[in-house]
């Protein structure tokens, strides 16, 4: 999701009408999108967008563009002239292995209101950071053309190249700018991943940038004074470049701009062919009409079809009956197959319309073996006078250690954790058990509480998931005698006869307590918890219990779910 | 006080407490709980008999209760400073005030304050900084030193005479206490014969049925007034009950139930779902990577063939694919389920036709744990797919949810993205306070999902969000409710 802030008054201009908040709200839905919050003495409208994948839609323009089609005020693809223009970049051989293609153009008769600037600014960085994969992926920059001589170089340069990078005073060298500069800090990874600098250069050897970190002072800064200038968007992938320089120069023209063209002179080892950008030649799809009535459950003729898919800004032709040729526009990638179509004639029937039909599908319903397996158990636990829980299975690798006194072991650890608190997988459920008693010390006793849940472990072959069921009792009286009878009633109305083991462990208190053997397999443990462990967890009355796992009961149905 | 003309008649019970009380002529509530061990609820019922019959009386009270500090301690072990100043004196005669600190052991501001009382009550004489004893033989606060160390030795002690003294030099501190003081008003000896075991019982035993004597006597009539002793019996957790419900809502509309793992490979987890590897929801800000093992092993090669071409190129569905080189060492890599789709992907292999599938399913999310987020939820999720299923019945089956799950008839459809499905859309209930809530998404599975898994049918998936529609029916506002730890929600939260 992505979120922007644009003024009010500003998108009822642009839509050409008033509009209220309501029906504003619902006329983004249209455009996947919808209002956050209104600051009505700002005139500020904060617009939450639903897609990743359509960075037309990052702004006002691209939403009000959407909206006219809704409106029937505008249909199909919107047009712009663009003239050719004496400019021309040179792309370094040396780039291919790292960032090698760029998309240029020219916006002349610019309005570089404050307003404008700052709403560029916030569409640049909202597609630099999420489409553009935090500069990784595309970069865009902006120049003051009066400045820029052609030919504009995009090489690799020298690191002891010197210039001064925007908002300061002082030249730097390339390296300098990595480590000092706030961009440099944020962004420089992805050059030092290159090994070398990639620079933009005038023809007369002024800096315009070090994508994708950093503008110069003098060129690379925009003013509300300029009128004219260069968009740029480098990055590693061809088709990403282009678009995204499709959408600016759309999103620019839509305030009257004029586009001028830009030739890209790239070598051999990156691109056959010379560039001329914005490249607005238009991609087309096929759709067969009976084939797309059949997946949306429509009768819709191809003349009903066309006006449909114009109305969401796409061309459209037909030379026969059954088919229909759509054009995509170009500020648009995500189109990828005639099932993408089919969503924008669905939403431009608007979908509250079209109809739902009655409920056909008939199968029988049931739940899995294992679920029904740990609904009989999670009853007679209940029988048993437990109170369930369900708790977090991504907990802090203390509860499930330092706190029971047992050792560190392999866990399922999370690489990126927010916090420890919840950093690991639980094993084993008992331990969380214990950090729930030692949480309600001021509730009255006894306590016996339970929980029938899911619990992750590493194994030899792979990581599997499994049930478990843990059983605990807190109260002044409690023994070891409580948490067996508890033991044997459960497992007498599961008919599974088991015995118990002496058991040394480091949670338990010594001698009083057991591994439990089903079947030759051990499956679980029982006991009375070690008073050093009660007095760790500030807990001061006995603790009895037992942990089982479901999985080696025979009777139940339980499976582990093997991850590979 | 007059004595009682007629028979009273006590239960058993009461008539111990009685004694207690009457051995005592005076005692605390507690007093009597700790040495009877009933709860409080049953002790006020049999207390009542004895306060009704003008037995005993009770009488609501703050105490103050005086309890050292560390200077009361250090007072009790070491003696009261002045004590300690006439003991030095009575061994050494005479001293110059200028060593007695040092001999002592204590600091001079404590000396002094000694040196001063002593002067004030004429026990020393000082002249020229040499001070000497001037009662040689007496003792100075004996009594004061004894009710301290009674106080350190935990004692019962009467301290009224010195509670002023000993606040006053600092030595304790005092607290407000309140209790109920119970006191004999007629002693057990003077009552005792007329006092009757009561032909009126509070309970049945087994004897009386076995052997008659309940013809005997009277059941005493129950006090409807008195507040039942507390009570919390095994329950299920409130929102596991929920899901209980749920579950039995999509079983009751055909759907079967699939499980998965918690921990997933990415390839189930994105690349199955046509979620291209270098996708935002696949960065480490938005899913949690496990950190050992750091892959697993990818399923059938042929499956992982057809989902690296549609990745590629589209394969053969007409797609145009996502153009980049799909790595299958990326597709490897281990996550914690980040949703519940990822259940869906591994069902799509060998799907029966027709079938519906719903799952329960534990997800997590790299979110700072507030209010209105967790770092691990519940998503209801599943897919439906039929030869003859279109987009109109996927708007049919979110009727259906809205209508029978969240029990609403005001809902609205609105365009949503999902990177698997096209179309796409979201589902809110309209809430007559709050508005829309969203309450669920669908779509159907694009064809570069279900292709590569020889799926020919259209296969719609759908989710709900099911906390949220737990926490609008129960009015609850904070999210971690839903794992709580707090045994008194768990035990009292009241069922919907």
């Amino acid at each position: 999701m992505v979120s922007i802030k644009t003024s009010y008054t500003k998108i009822k201009e642009m839509i050409g009408k008033e509009v209220s908040i309501d029906e504003l709200g619902n006329l983004l839905a249209f455009a996947k999108s919808e209002i956050d919050d209104y600051v009505e003495e700002e005139d500020m409208l904060v617009i939450d967008i639903k897609t990743s994948n359509r960075p037309d839609l990052w702004c006002a323009e691209g939403m009000v563009r959407e909206i006219h089609g809704i409106l029937g005020t505008k249909k199909k693809i919107p047009f712009y002239e663009v003239e050719p223009s004496e400019y021309k970049v040179v792309v370094d051989p040396e780039l291919a292995s790292t960032r090698p293609y760029i998309a240029c153009a020219i916006a002349k008769n610019i309005d570089m209101s404050d307003y404008h600037i700052k709403q560029f600014m916030q569409l640049a960085e909202k597609i630099d950071q999420s489409y553009g994969r935090k500069r990784k992926r595309s970069s865009i920059g902006m120049y003051n053309l009066a400045m820029i001589k052609s030919p504009i170089d995009y090489k690799v340069i020298d690191q002891s190249h010197e210039f001064i990078p925007l908002g300061y005073e002082e030249k730097m060298s390339l390296p300098q700018i990595l480590e000092e500069h706030e961009k440099g800090q944020e962004f420089g990874d992805i050059v030092k991943e290159y090994g070398h600098f990639p620079i933009l250069l005038s023809a007369d050897g002024l800096t315009l940038s070090l994508p994708p970190i950093i503008n110069s002072n003098d060129v690379g800064r925009i003013t509300e004074e300029t009128t004219e200038c260069l968009i740029e968007v480098t990055g590693t992938n061809y088709e990403t470049v282009n678009v995204i320089l499709n959408i600016l120069c759309q999103t620019i023209a839509d305030h009257g701009a004029k586009i001028f063209s830009v030739e890209i002179d790239y070598p051999k080892e990156i691109l056959d062919r010379k560039d001329i950008n914005p490249n607005l030649e238009l991609e087309e799809i096929e759709i067969d009409i009976d084939i797309l009535n059949k997946y949306l459950g429509t009768n819709l003729s191809v003349k009903k079809a066309s006006e449909l898919i114009e109305k969401r800004r796409f061309d459209s032709v037909s030379h026969d009956k059954s088919k229909l040729t759509v054009a995509i526009p170009p500020y648009r990638k995500d189109i990828l197959h005639w099932v993408d179509i089919s969503e924008e004639i669905a939403i431009a029937m608007d979908l509250n319309k079209i109809g739902p039909t009655e409920w056909k599908v008939l199968t029988t319903g049931s739940l899995l073996p294992e679920t029904e397996s740990e609904n009989k158990v999670r009853d007679i636990l209940l029988g048993m006078g437990g109170i369930e829980l369900l708790t977090n299975t991504l907990t802090d690798p203390d509860i499930l250690t330092l706190n029971v006194n047992i050792k560190d072991r392999e866990l399922v650890r999370v690489e990126n954790p927010i916090t420890k608190t919840y950093s690991v997988l639980r094993d084993q459920i008992y331990p969380v058990l214990i950090s729930v008693l030692s949480k309600n010390t001021h509730e009255s006793y006894p306590q016996s509480i339970f929980e029938v849940g899911e619990v992750a472990k590493i194994t030899k072959k792979s990581v599997v998931t499994q049930t478990n069921a843990a059983f605990f009792y807190a109260d002044a009286d409690a023994s070891f005698e409580d948490a067996h009878k508890w033991l044997e009633f459960l497992l007498k109305l599961l008919i599974t006869s088991y015995k118990i083991e002496k058991l040394e462990h480091p949670s338990f208190t010594e001698g009083r307590c057991g591994k439990i053997i089903i079947n030759q397999k051990e499956c679980g443990i029982i006991g009375e918890i070690a008073p050093g462990v009660l007095e760790k967890n500030q807990i001061w009355v006995p603790v009895v219990g037992f942990e089982i796992e479901l999985p080696l009961i025979p009777i139940l149905q339980c499976r582990i779910k093997e991850t590979y | 006080m007059s004595k009682p003309e007629k028979i009273i008649s006590l239960p058993t019970e009461a008539i111990e407490i009685y004694k207690i009380i009457d051995k005592e002529k005076k005692i605390s509530i507690k007093e009597i709980e700790r040495i009877t061990k009933l709860d409080r609820g049953k002790l006020e019922y049999f207390l009542n008999f004895l306060v009704s019959n003008e037995l005993i009386s009770r009488l609501s009270v703050v105490r103050h209760l005086i309890s050292l500090i560390k200077e009361g301690r250090d007072a009790a072990e070491k003696q009261l400073i002045e004590r300690r100043i006439v003991d030095v004196l009575k061994e050494n005669k005479n001293i110059h005030f200028a060593n007695l600190a040092e001999l002592i052991g204590c600091d001079k501001k404590e000396m002094n304050a000694g040196i001063g009382l002593l002067k004030k009550n004429d026990f020393i004489k000082i002249e020229k900084g040499v001070i000497t004893l001037a009662k040689p033989d007496a003792e100075i606060n004996a009594n004061l030193q004894a009710i301290i160390e009674q106080l350190a030795a935990n004692e019962k002690v009467d301290t009224r005479d010195f509670d002023a003294i000993l606040l006053e030099r600092n030595l304790v501190e005092l607290a407000e206490v309140k209790d109920t003081i119970l006191e004999t008003l007629i002693s057990y000896n003077e009552v005792k014969k007329k006092i009757k075991q009561s032909s009126e019982i509070s309970r049945l035993s087994p004897n009386m049925i076995r052997n008659g004597t309940w013809k005997d006597v009277k059941l005493k009539e129950y006090n409807l007034e008195v507040s039942p002793p507390a009570f919390y019996g095994g329950r299920k957790q409130p929102y596991a009950q929920f899901l209980d419900m749920v579950k039995r809502k999509l079983v009751g509309l055909g759907f079967q139930e699939m499980r998965g793992p918690l921990v997933e490979l990415e390839f189930w987890n994105f690349d199955a779902l046509f979620q291209a590897q270098d996708h935002s929801a696949r960065e480490w800000s938005d899913v949690y990577r496990v950190a050992n093992p750091k892959r697993g092993f990818l399923p059938k090669e042929k499956y992982v063939s057809l989902v690296q071409q549609v990745h590629e190129d589209g394969y053969d569905t007409g797609s145009k694919g996502w153009r980049y080189k799909w790595s299958p060492e990326k597709s490897a890599r281990l996550v914690l389920r980040a949703h519940g789709t990822s259940v869906s992907a591994r069902t799509l292999v060998d799907l029966p036709v027709p079938s519906k599938y719903f799952s329960i399913s534990r997800c997590y999310r790299p979110d700072t744990v507030d209010a209105t987020h967790l770092s691990e939820f519940n998503q209801a999720e599943g897919i439906v797919t039929d030869p003859s299923i279109t987009f109109r019945d996927l708007l049919g089956i979110l009727t259906t949810f809205a209508v029978d799950v969240a029990e609403s008839d005001n809902f609205i459809f609105r365009p949503d993205y999902y990177p698997f499905t096209e179309p796409s859309v979201e589902l809110s209930v309209v809430d007559p306070n709050i508005g829309p809530v969203e309450f669920g998404g669908a779509g159907i599975f694009r064809p570069e999902v279900t292709r590569p898994f020889g799926v020919e049918t259209p296969v719609i998936a759908w989710g709900l969000g099911i906390d949220r529609l737990f926490m609008v029916k129960h009015g609850i506002t904070d999210i971690r409710e839903l794992f709580s730890h707090k045994l008194e929600w768990l035990r009292t939260a009241g069922i919907s």
